[in-house]
């Protein structure tokens, strides 16, 4: 039997602290969605469509920034379901948790091949939010689906520890020929590899998302939940949504027209509505 | 008489002791009482106090709990009730209406304070339990905290003690973001100045707002229902250790250097991370109190701990409670019994709740969110109870170690302190003759009051929650839609200018909210409410206390003054907070520094300014009188490296219209841009338009000195330097002062369009105004007809002093 809306589960672990917004994002596309805690049944779990983890500082980011949220039980039964080909989405501490339990980039499953660590930035440490503009590197993943490659977006994102790295050589080169590099900072025009601030943290070649060989679980360090409505998008903002925006100043518009996060949860809607039909082909 | 009987209960002897040896025993106790409040003590208890008591009262009677030289002062200056109030000053955090959405009133609750002798001592945990302390006493209304801001002073970051300071920013920044982005509520704004004053005392004030239905407030006191039924206390959170055993007396004493090792125990240890799931987990727990129809007593522990929590629950209703400590969840063993019921460990909460109740009350903190397995030994348990007669009794091992009546507790000491004026600042603010206007703005933008203070905010969380419509650096204050699916805004900003207090503390505390004022109407916002905290040296020093005394009564007289816009009534200051002792240990105050914070409501949030030139081709528009008085200014602190001279004043009925002016033009969608007049004047104003324009479309500005028909612009202000007309000298002098004069008002970007209705209410509403420019598409900013020579500056030139010019003193 079909079912008419997509479930989701946002997943709350202790300390996490963007699980409302996450879930009202996805319900603006028309999906529903439920905060699940980390400590609920697992039964209960697979029963759902897709799965977000939210940002926030899961364990107070003890050891590292996701680190012991990797090791949680319910992970094990996210990582069964990743591979099974459900959509899974980690924002910003979500993708930390993502990486440090080998779900992405998961060339290896299971096997932590990438990290994401401190931001390098000049003359300046610690946290920094800033509203990024972002190339769309693949339009194949959950996060991307709708949109088109060499698309240019504008995303915000706040992180202290976001720089994406590994030491297995070949490995980024191979993520990029794979299409597994989902979206790259971009310049004030739009540009491949900026520099700072454009990117915010001297991640390797700008990369800011980064799924699984499937692109069904995606890593992304910024927040498209802080960016469904045109009205959460700055004023000032250079580029396309920064003048759409300043173009619908004043009017009430800017309150129920979606903003450029919204493309990535319209995105998780079509990717599931897209498996679902594979499914009923299949069956 | 007493129930305190045990022998094995130690006392404080104070009856029959002579003075000298009292002043002894007290010290060795380590109390900060004087000799005189501590016989009241005795006398009102009509025997020696346990060393319990004693630690009790003297934390109840601290000048922070207790504001005992400020109380008659704030009670006579300070409007603090109107139609919009729900509750004033009194209990953790004031609130007031927002609006109504779906039939449902929503409220803003708001607490202001400040964390400034622990941030001195031990920077980022000071301000991490700042930002900690103060969103406690929001939650506890019932609220969801929506937004924090920190007006932070900081010492000289170039002068003698500047690696101290640099190392205290740098602390004190780090502990407010890794606290507030932790626990994830969105920093909406704040200020920060520098000046040698503070160099061994810094201010870290802090400011959380919330969001609350008002059916759904919760009050911190024990509910009349607990006149009927049984009712327990249940305490909340970390173990109770010994940190901050002793915090509100240190934040109510001097700071001195050899006793900063000592201090560093009175700061208390910050968990972020416990707060989040408390917050969480509570607001399981409150809508289980909902669903149940019960009421109940809830209130955050802060200074006095569980002494201060739960005296106060009980007396807000003429009711007592017993507390056994042996109950509370401790972090170590052996603590003695004051310890427990005074240390102020954080992230605690106390609540007040039917017994039948209780049980799962605890299962939600303890086995639904895990509390004591995901945060080692914390969790909730029944420590005590309510009981009809209105005593505060503690327990402890199975002796009675406090017993006393609550009021007595409660409603403490109060001093008449002495008032004395100090001679008046009567330098002459004359500039300098040849100064360069091109060379001044550059100098002034890069001042390291006036520099771009983007180094520090983007270390701060703003979109966490998704309600973030303009973040700081955008406008004059923050916006927020708290509301999902509502098109009220919020908007806030918080303001005080040390310098004005370095010459007129009435003009400082008016000035202070005439500025936050202004910068709400800039985006569009109706001022609502105020809330002030109020930063000053020893009240034992009679200067120091007068420049207090001024401080409110400009505060009292500018909230009346100005007004809520199109009513009789003033702008209520609904919370607040008092901080003295703020000096060097040799003995120089700081400057008097009143800060105040303005909450403004946007019916429509749609129609919110921000401060970036938007296209070129419109008209930029002056409103407000320029003043000759250039004391507290930018530019002859830049200039003359000082700047104690006459302050321009605070003229409460043009500030009242042009608030009315700016909130209607925003709300016709006249304004394009909108910025107000602060530090730098209309100079530097432009200057942040033109930088705060889109920067892959930039929009610059040709500027003219201000004028009135043709006239030299009219100069408020009677005795301003004389003699400008006349030799060009004079003349460019004149003009620097128009365009560097921080006399209050806004600059307005408006299309041509748009330009005859913008008048139109401009002169409905009474206001000085000056069409002053027009924006440029693509260029810089260009000033012409001064006669110090026209100048024109690129974005380029004008962005380098402006990002650069504070960063190496916050980092």
């Amino acid at each position: 039997m079909m079912k008419s809306r997509a479930r989701i589960a946002v997943i709350r672990f202790p300390g996490v602290n963007c699980e409302d917004e996450t879930r009202r994002a996805v319900e603006s596309r028309g999906m529903d969605c439920d905060i699940f805690m980390w400590n609920g049944s697992h039964e209960r779990l697979v029963e759902y469509d897709g799965y977000v983890l939210p940002g926030g500082f899961t364990y107070q980011d003890r050891v590292r920034a996701g680190a012991i949220a990797a090791k949680d039980r319910v992970v094990d039964c996210l990582f069964d379901e990743a591979q099974a080909g459900k959509p899974i989405i980690g924002i910003c501490n979500g993708a930390q948790i993502l990486l440090e339990s080998g779900m992405v980039p998961g060339i290896t499953p299971g096997k932590v091949e990438m990290g994401l660590a401190r931001n390098i930035m000049p003359d300046r440490d610690g946290y920094y939010t800033r509203w990024t503009h972002l190339r769309i590197e693949s339009d194949s993943s959950c996060v991307t689906c709708v949109m088109s490659k060499g698309d240019v977006t504008s995303i915000p994102t706040a992180h202290a520890e976001g720089r994406f790295v590994t030491t297995t050589e070949g490995l980024i080169d191979r993520l990029f020929d794979n299409g597994q590099v989902v979206m790259t900072y971009a310049g004030l025009k739009g540009e491949a590899e900026p520099a700072f601030p454009y990117n915010p943290n001297g991640s390797t070649r700008g990369i800011a998302a980064v799924s699984n060989p499937s692109g069904n679980a995606v890593a992304m360090m910024p927040h498209p939940e802080r960016a469904v409505r045109l009205a959460q998008v700055p004023e000032s903002l250079p580029g396309r949504w920064g003048a759409e925006r300043r173009a619908a100043a004043g009017s009430r518009r800017i309150l129920t027209e979606p903003g450029p996060g919204g493309e990535v949860f319209k995105s998780l809607g079509a990717f599931i509505a897209e498996r679902l039909r594979g499914k009923r082909g299949d069956a | 008489m007493s129930a305190v009987t045990a022998p094995s209960v130690s006392v404080i002897r104070v009856l029959g002791v002579k003075d000298d040896e009292l002043l002894r025993r007290l010290a060795h106790a380590g109390l900060s009482f004087t000799i005189g409040e501590a016989r009241r003590v005795a006398a009102l208890l009509g025997r020696d106090p346990t060393v319990v008591e004693g630690n009790i009262f003297n934390t109840m009677w601290s000048e922070h709990c207790s504001y005992k030289s400020s109380r008659e002062v704030l009670g006579e200056y300070l409007p603090t009730e109107g139609t919009g109030v729900v509750l004033g000053p009194g209990e953790d955090a004031g609130i007031v209406r927002l609006a109504t959405v779906n039939g449902k009133s929503y409220c803003i609750a708001i607490a202001h304070e400040s964390h400034n002798h622990p941030s001195q001592v031990v920077p980022n945990e000071g301000a991490a339990t700042g930002i900690g302390g103060i969103v406690r006493d929001v939650y506890c209304m019932g609220a969801d905290v929506v937004g924090v801001l920190d007006p932070l002073r900081f010492g000289d970051p170039m002068g003698e003690n500047g690696e101290r300071t640099r190392e205290i920013v740098h602390g004190v920044v780090e502990g407010i973001w890794q606290y507030a982005n932790a626990l994830g509520v969105p920093n909406l704004g704040g200020d920060v100045y520098f000046d040698s004053s503070f160099d061994e005392n810094c201010l870290v004030n802090v400011v959380a707002l919330g969001l609350v239905a008002e059916d759904e407030i919760v009050r911190s006191r024990i509910p009349l229902e607990a006149k009927d039924s049984d009712y327990d206390v249940i305490l909340v959170g970390k173990p109770t250790d010994p940190s901050g055993f002793g915090g509100a007396t240190f934040a109510s004493r001097i700071l001195d250097e050899e006793r900063a090792l000592d201090d560093k125990y009175a700061v208390q240890v910050p968990d972020p991370f416990l707060k989040r799931m408390l917050a969480v987990a509570t607001r399981e727990v409150l809508k289980l109190v909902r669903d149940s129809g019960a009421v109940i007593g809830f209130k955050d522990l802060g200074a006095g701990g569980i002494a201060c929590a739960t005296s106060e629950l009980g007396a807000a209703a003429g009711l007592g409670v017993r507390i056994d400590l042996s109950r509370v969840i401790v972090a170590e063993s052996n603590l003695p019994a004051e310890v427990i019921a005074c240390s102020e460990t954080q992230e605690r909460y106390c609540l007040v709740v039917p017994r039948e109740l209780s049980p799962e009350v605890l299962r939600i903190y303890n086995e639904v969110f895990e509390l004591p397995e995901i945060c080692h030994g914390s969790g909730a348990s029944v420590i005590g109870e309510v009981i009809q007669e209105a005593r505060f009794v503690l327990e402890y091992a199975g002796a009675t170690v406090c017993d006393a009546s609550t009021e007595q507790i409660t409603t403490g000491v109060c001093y008449k302190r002495e008032s004395r004026g100090r001679e008046p600042v009567c330098k002459e603010d004359v500039l300098p003759d040849g100064l360069d206007p091109r060379a001044v703005l550059l100098d002034v933008l890069g001042s390291v009051n006036v520099a771009s203070r983007e180094h520090v905010y983007r270390h701060y969380e703003c979109e966490v929650k998704g309600c973030a419509i303009v973040r700081p650096g955008e406008a004059d204050a923050g916006v927020i839609a708290p509301i999902p699916g509502a098109a009220v805004g919020v908007a806030v900003a918080c303001d005080g200018n040390p310098f004005y207090g370095a010459v007129d503390s009435y003009q400082a505390g008016a000035v202070a909210v005439a500025e936050s004022v202004r910068n709400v109407a800039a985006v569009g916002a109706h001022p609502i409410a105020l809330t002030d905290c109020l930063n000053f040296g020893n009240p034992e020093v009679p200067e120091v206390f007068h420049d207090f005394v001024e401080a409110v009564r400009g505060i009292g007289d500018a909230a009346r003054g100005i007004g809520l816009k199109d009513s009789g009534e003033p702008i209520p200051v609904i919370s607040g907070n008092v901080s003295f002792y703020n000096q060097s240990s040799g003995g120089s105050a700081i400057l008097p520094s009143p800060i105040v914070c303005c909450v403004g409501r946007l019916v429509d949030v749609s129609r919110h300014v921000t401060m970036g030139f938007k296209s070129g081709g419109n008209s930029i528009y002056l409103l407000g009188r320029r003043s000759a008085k250039l004391g507290a200014s930018a530019v002859l602190r830049t200039v003359a490296g000082d700047a104690t001279a006459s302050v321009p004043e605070v003229d409460f009925d043009d500030e009242r219209h042009m608030m009315a002016a700016v909130t209607d033009i925003a709300e016709s969608g006249l304004a394009a841009s909108c910025h107000d007049i602060s530090d730098g004047g209309v100079a530097v104003a432009v200057a942040e338009m033109v930088l705060t324009s889109p920067e892959d479309s930039r929009v610059g500005a040709r500027i003219s000195v201000p004028r009135l028909d043709g006239s030299p612009a009219a100069l408020a202000g009677e005795t301003g330097p004389s003699g400008f007309a006349g030799t060009r000298e004079s003349e460019a002098k004149r003009d620097l002062v128009l365009l560097f004069s921080e006399a209050g008002g806004y600059l307005l970007e408006v299309a041509p369009d748009d330009e005859d209705r913008l008048l139109n209410v401009l002169e409905d509403r009474g206001v000085w105004y000056s069409r002053v420019g027009t924006t440029v598409a693509g260029v810089g900013l260009s000033f012409t007809g001064i006669a110090g020579g026209d100048f024109t500056l690129s974005v380029e030139e004008l962005a380098r002093p402006w990002t650069d010019g504070a960063t190496e003193a916050m980092r």
